[in-house]
């Protein structure tokens, strides 16, 4: 083994290493308590931010100026898209929001669904 | 560009399409965007090491415009470029420090490259940084894919050499 592979190796085997840790830390134990508001996000702009408590159960469809169209669906206070028209539909394979590390994407519509910190604008619609 | 080379590169060229078609009807086991085997990466490492690096250039830019055609996703085209030209690039400088009996390993970096190249174009389009939440896990599945590609690749090479 020369010099060169070694170091490859060592390199790769930390990125490994780091990421594993990382990826633990970060889908491992929840909070105990489920942060309250989603944000809808598309283009870093705000469209939505929702209070998951308050809302009633519904399905609503975002549609985009350039086409293409995501449903996304609230049930039991819990968020998830439902349908979408993009091709690899891996936002619908994602489920429902439930780490808040892990925002539900799609990247085709260049949608961000994730949990919010601050609340403190408490209405429905925000657009910005 | 002689015609024996220039044949043996459109032939690769249409291997890997095949290859990448076939995959993309493989289900996706990890709801993560991103995530894939990526097998048509085994003629990319296999001509790392086989051919020039200009030649693997053009073969890995045919084969990703023609599988963005054949998979009909141009939208996704923006992430496999810029993620192949990473790879690519890396795979290139490393094929002189790596010998041709540990491809394995360059084939592992250039997954993990691969996947960089990925997220940060997808952070520039979706223009936040959301995205890389899924940079561990990428690496992760990257590294095993790449494994998979790389001994398939030092495989086929082996029984070619052979003869």
């Amino acid at each position: 083994m020369t010099k060169g592979i070694k170091i490859c190796l060592v390199a790769v085997l930390t990125i490994l290493v780091i990421s594993a840790v990382m990826a633990a830390i970060m889908i491992g134990p929840k909070k105990v308590e489920a942060p309250q508001y989603v944000e809808i996000v598309q283009d870093n702009k705000i469209l939505y931010r929702i209070d998951l408590r308050q809302e009633k159960d519904r399905t609503f469809r975002i549609e985009y100026p350039d086409g293409g169209w995501n449903d996304i669906t609230i049930e039991n206070s819990e968020i998830s898209v439902t349908d979408a028209d993009c091709p690899d539909k891996t936002c619908v394979k994602s489920g429902k929001l439930r780490n808040e590390n892990f925002p539900i994407i799609c990247l085709p519509h260049r949608l961000v669904i994730r949990f919010s910190e601050q609340g403190e604008r408490n209405e429905n619609k925000t657009t910005d | 560009m002689k015609t024996k080379r220039l044949t043996e590169l459109s032939l690769l060229t249409g291997l890997a399409l095949i290859i990448f078609v076939v995959e993309l009807r493989f289900p996706d086991i990890i709801p993560v965007p991103g995530v894939k085997l990526g097998l048509a990466n085994i003629i990319t490492v296999y001509a790392v090491y086989k051919y020039r690096a200009a030649e693997t250039f053009l073969l890995v830019l045919a084969r990703v415009l023609l599988g963005a055609l054949f998979a009909s996703s141009f939208s996704a085209l923006i992430y496999s470029l810029s993620g192949a030209v990473c790879c690519l690039a890396g795979m290139l400088f490393l094929r002189r420090i790596i010998p041709l009996r540990c491809m394995w390993l360059c084939s592992i970096i250039g997954a993990i490259l691969h996947n960089t190249g990925q997220i940060i174009a997808a952070a520039a389009v979706i223009r936040s940084f959301a995205v890389f939440a899924f940079y561990p896990i990428l690496i992760i599945c990257g590294s095993v894919a790449g494994a998979f590609t790389g001994i398939c690749a030092q495989l086929i090479i082996n029984k070619i050499n052979v003869k």
